[in-house]
């Protein structure tokens, strides 16, 4: 097959998105720049070692892009046979953190899979692009049938029982992978009326969540813990002191950012006010250093990062690379939006990083994969 | 390309669509958050950051009339914590409880406070200070800081005062030229991280501090020094239970000493200077005020015999009697249905007005006061200054207690003419006193001389009124003469200096109640008598033994003046009439 698409390439002009490439590029160093301007205060006190977690997300980076690199080179379909094997690992390794010593806790959720007291990574992210996989692989094979009742629980059996597993102990990753699925079924799906009840439904229970909830707190149905974010979300002032705290700490920062910002690197709201600055809470940092103007940029370029993969998956040369595409697509869209949704408080709070941007190498890792898989896509189209 | 159904392609645009859709959404959000809400927030994330921290202005320093310090500055420590960079609060609560001998429990509570910084011990020594910050202890702070230090320790602590841990003046002339000495603390405003740690990076404001003005006094160390001495070896001797000194400069009011002792250590102002040992706080604290008296301004006193000064003055200026009027003392006086002794019981016999100022001779002070009467005896103590204060500028100065004008009889007037039934301060008889005999300018009794910047600058020099004229130079000059002759031949010849003449007059009070065997003798005298340049008054509170004040009283201001005549350069009268 490398033999044919070599005397391929002889003929033909292969296509190879170099826009979204030099995107990914420019967006994981900014990222870079950023994890290194939020917490080297914080790593030179606790660690005396200001540059720790930059050089660790470099090294992570490196090697990311290695295997961008390398996948973006391969043949996608030959790594779709791999995702049953993909499906099954992130399963296991799923119920291995949940219900096992394996399974390594961290601020007091078991997040990360490890050996012997040492956490290697976190499962949830691989989860991620399995299902991406997994999803395109079956929509390919039932498209035709998509629709019918029989194929609808198949898919749902199929991720169900993994986004609980996930869901477990990190909600948000759950209502991720739940939203990739939905998205991917959508965009399969011929029939919009289900989407459209889908939707409203949805939305009533948003707006019962905050208008019932505090009558069912008062009628001693709902616990008023279960509660505490929406509170917070409505009024972080009023309870700054119980869960309202780090985003109001996040609203500090983004309000006293600005038009044009401190400046890289002056943001006062990083010196232990907010707290793990580098992680979710880091676009509040880029706020407060670069003011609206670098944070609409920001938004800016990864709304031209989803533009590029709307190219990619409308020019696809297969379906298969399509969904891939459209999956990926999904996956940026969903934590990027409701990352900052979260941070600007137009949301209530929910941990979910901003890709390529915070901190965190398992995510990192798995997002080049994506991107790869992406560029191997891309690299399969063929102009005319 | 047409290998993607065109209907999926559309679903991937409507999805592109509403993400860019949502952008539009998240980005008026943030518009609204950073440039509508942008001060609201920002102003809170200041506030959160700011931390003010005063510099504390040095405090004036306060000299003598000779440039000599009284009250310094010496630099002193303020240890405090912050709870959120304790690393190790077991050690630094068992080291600051040895370095400042504090109970740990106190210091463990302190610790544990969540405040940005707490204060554990102000007015730690310099070393002690040191030390602590060598030892490196994440959390602690040693920030200098000044505490007010009196060289002299215990000279003139009445006056002096001291400062409370705010270096605040809280008694004597600290207090009365607090805004004088007390400077304006500077501000430094600075930024700091969730932990309270400053950040240098960013610009600190500061308000520099500006030290305090010095003071100049009238009071002289070496004249203190001497009146304390012979305060002190006269309270000794007679073990009496306070001696008080007053001199003063009759001409201007300027006070050159003022000595009650015992005094106490300005330096540990609140350590008892008696055996005393207070059972509660309250007892303690009790003690604690008496000791800070200052008994020549804050107590009132009968003034006895040393009175008869005032009531010779008001006769004579209204022109009453003259020295060679007489007199003739039984041994008592009966005004109306009161028999009202003399001193000297078996009586003066018949004598001139001189012979009984000489004698001190209650009858003759008796008769003269009658002659007055009441409006007229009055009037002069008013004209004299002796109602109300007399304006010296240490706080806490005790007003006249006198007898209304309405309800005084003979027997009041009788009484007040010789120095009983009504009390004053020492200092409002010596200033009187003062003006009676300088040629009869009123003056007020003052310590503040001159303020000077911390450069040493002129910055004020505080002016006292001596216009006003109470009594003719006539009657101040017979006045002189008399109180001469008193001290030269009457009961006030202990008072005598050799080389100096010297006026002065003599008293014994028997202090309330009456026939308790409790008295107060005292002195005033002044020199040279002709043209005074000094003015003393002494008193000797409850003294055992002798309590006369001709016989113990007068020879400590005999003692005193022969010390400090010659030391205040006024020459010595038998060698200019040798020339």
């Amino acid at each position: 097959m490398a033999k044919q698409a070599g005397r391929k390439r002889e003929k033909q002009k292969k296509f190879y998105d170099y826009t979204l490439l030099f995107v990914i590029i420019f967006l994981s160093c900014f990222g870079l720049i950023m994890i290194y301007s939020t917490s080297y205060y914080t790593a030179q006190l606790k660690l005396n070692d200001p540059s720790y977690y930059m050089r660790r997300q470099a090294s992570v980076l490196l090697l990311g892009f290695v295997v961008m690199i390398i996948v973006s080179k391969f043949d996608y379909h030959r790594l779709m046979k791999l995702a049953p094997l993909g499906y099954l690992i992130s399963l296991v390794l799923m119920v291995l953190v949940d219900f096992t010593p394996f399974g390594i806790e961290y601020n007091g959720k078991k997040r990360w899979f490890g050996i012997g007291g040492h956490s290697l990574f976190q499962p949830t992210e691989l989860v991620k692009i399995t299902i991406i996989l997994m999803m395109a692989a079956y929509i390919v094979k039932y498209l035709k049938v998509i629709d019918r009742r029989k194929t609808i629980i198949w898919m749902l059996l199929l991720t169900v029982p993994l986004i609980g597993l996930v869901a477990k102990n990190n909600l948000s990753s759950g209502i991720i992978i739940a939203g990739i699925v939905f998205v991917m079924y959508f965009v399969a799906s011929k029939r919009k009326t289900n989407f459209v009840v889908l939707i409203l439904l949805g939305a009533a229970v948003v707006v019962a969540a905050i208008v019932i909830g505090p009558m069912l707190v008062k009628m001693g149905v709902l616990q008023a813990y279960q509660l505490n974010r929406i509170m917070v979300w409505q009024s972080p002032e009023a309870y700054a002191s119980d869960g309202g705290f780090q985003v109001l700490q996040g609203l500090y920062a983004i309000g006293s950012g600005g038009i044009f910002g401190k400046g890289l690197g002056n943001s006062i709201q990083k010196l232990g006010f907010v707290p793990e600055a580098q992680n979710d809470m880091i676009f509040a940092i880029i706020c407060e250093e670069l003011g609206l103007f670098g944070a609409a940029c920001l938004i800016l370029l990864f709304l031209f990062m989803l533009y590029r993969f709307l190219v990619i998956a409308n020019n696809a040369p297969d379906l298969m690379g399509s969904l891939i595409v459209i999956g990926a697509m999904s996956h940026i869209a969903i934590q990027v939006i409701l990352n900052i949704a979260v941070v600007t408080n137009t949301i209530p709070n929910t941990g979910i990083t901003l890709p390529f941007i915070s901190y965190g190498g398992t995510s990192l890792l798995f997002l080049m994969l994506e991107m790869g898989l992406v560029l191997s896509v891309s690299n399969r189209i063929t102009l005319e | 390309m047409s290998r993607i159904p065109v209907a999926l392609q559309k679903r991937v645009r409507l999805g592109f669509a509403l993400c860019a859709l949502a952008v539009v959404v998240l980005l008026s959000r943030m518009g609204y958050l950073m440039i509508f809400r942008s001060s609201y927030y920002s102003t809170l994330a200041e506030e959160l950051h700011e931390r003010e921290r005063e510099i504390k202005a040095a405090r004036g320093r306060i000299f003598d009339s000779e440039g000599r310090i009284l009250a310094d500055n010496c630099t002193v420590c303020t240890v405090s914590v912050i709870h959120n960079q304790l690393e190790d609060p077991e050690t630094v609560i068992q080291i600051l409880s040895e370095e400042l001998s504090m109970d740990p429990e106190k210091i463990r509570r302190l610790t544990e406070k969540y405040t940005s910084r707490e204060i554990i011990k102000t007015n730690v020594d310099k070393e002690t200070g040191d030390r602590i910050r060598a030892r490196r202890l994440p959390g602690v702070k040693v920030d200098e800081d000044y505490r007010r230090y009196y060289p002299f320790q215990t000279l003139a602590s009445h006056v002096l005062g001291f400062t409370g841990s705010d270096n605040q003046g809280i008694i004597g002339l600290e207090v009365m030229y607090d805004s004088v000495l007390k400077g304006i603390n500077g501000r430094i405003l600075t930024q700091t991280d969730a932990r309270g740690m400053e950040l240098d990076a960013v610009a600190e404001e500061r308000v520099e501090p500006q030290p305090g003005n010095d003071l100049v006094l009238s009071l002289n160390i070496d004249l203190q020094t001497y009146a304390e001495q012979a305060a002190k070896t006269v309270m000794e001797e007679k073990q009496a239970r306070q001696v008080s000194v007053i001199l003063m400069n009759p001409k201007t009011g300027e006070i050159l000493a003022m000595v009650s002792v015992p005094e106490f250590d300005c330096n540990d102002p609140f350590t008892l200077n008696t055996e005393a040992n207070p059972e509660t706080e309250e007892q303690k604290q009790d003690l604690l005020n008496a000791m800070w008296r200052n008994p020549c301004i804050n107590d009132t006193y009968e003034p006895g015999s040393t009175f008869k000064i005032i009531t010779m003055a008001a006769a004579l200026e209204e022109g009453i009697v003259s020295l060679e009027d007489s007199f003739y003392c039984p041994g008592y006086r009966v005004v109306e249905d009161r028999r009202i002794r003399c001193h000297k019981v078996t009586g003066h016999g018949a004598e001139t007005f001189l012979q009984g100022a000489l004698n001190s001779c209650n009858p003759v002070f008796i008769d003269v006061g009658l002659r007055l009467g009441v409006d007229r005896y009055c009037q002069y103590f008013r004209q004299f200054g002796l109602l109300g204060k007399t304006g010296v500028d240490l706080p806490g100065e005790a007003g006249t207690i006198m007898h209304a004008q309405t309800d005084m009889g003979e027997v009041e007037l009788a009484t007040t003419a010789f120095g009983q039934s009504f009390q004053i301060t020492p200092l409002h008889l010596i200033t009187t006193a003062a003006s009676l005999v300088n040629g009869g300018h009123l003056v007020t009794p003052h310590f503040g001389v001159r303020v000077l910047d911390a450069e040493g600058n002129l910055v004020k020099t505080f002016t006292y009124d001596t216009e006003k004229t109470i009594i003719s130079e006539d009657s101040s000059r017979t006045l002189r003469y008399i109180l001469k002759q008193v001290v030269s031949e009457g009961t006030g010849k202990k008072a005598a200096v050799a080389g100096y003449s010297v006026g002065g007059k003599t008293a014994t009070s028997e202090k309330l109640p009456r026939r308790t065997g409790r008295y107060i003798s005292s002195f005033l005298g002044f020199a040279p008598a002709d043209d005074p340049q000094v003015i003393g008054l002494i008193t000797i509170d409850e003294p055992v033994g002798v309590y006369y004040g001709g016989t113990i009283a007068a020879p400590v201001m005999a003692e005193i003046f022969g010390n400090i005549l010659p030391y205040l350069n006024i020459p010595q009268e038998e060698k200019q009439q040798m020339e």
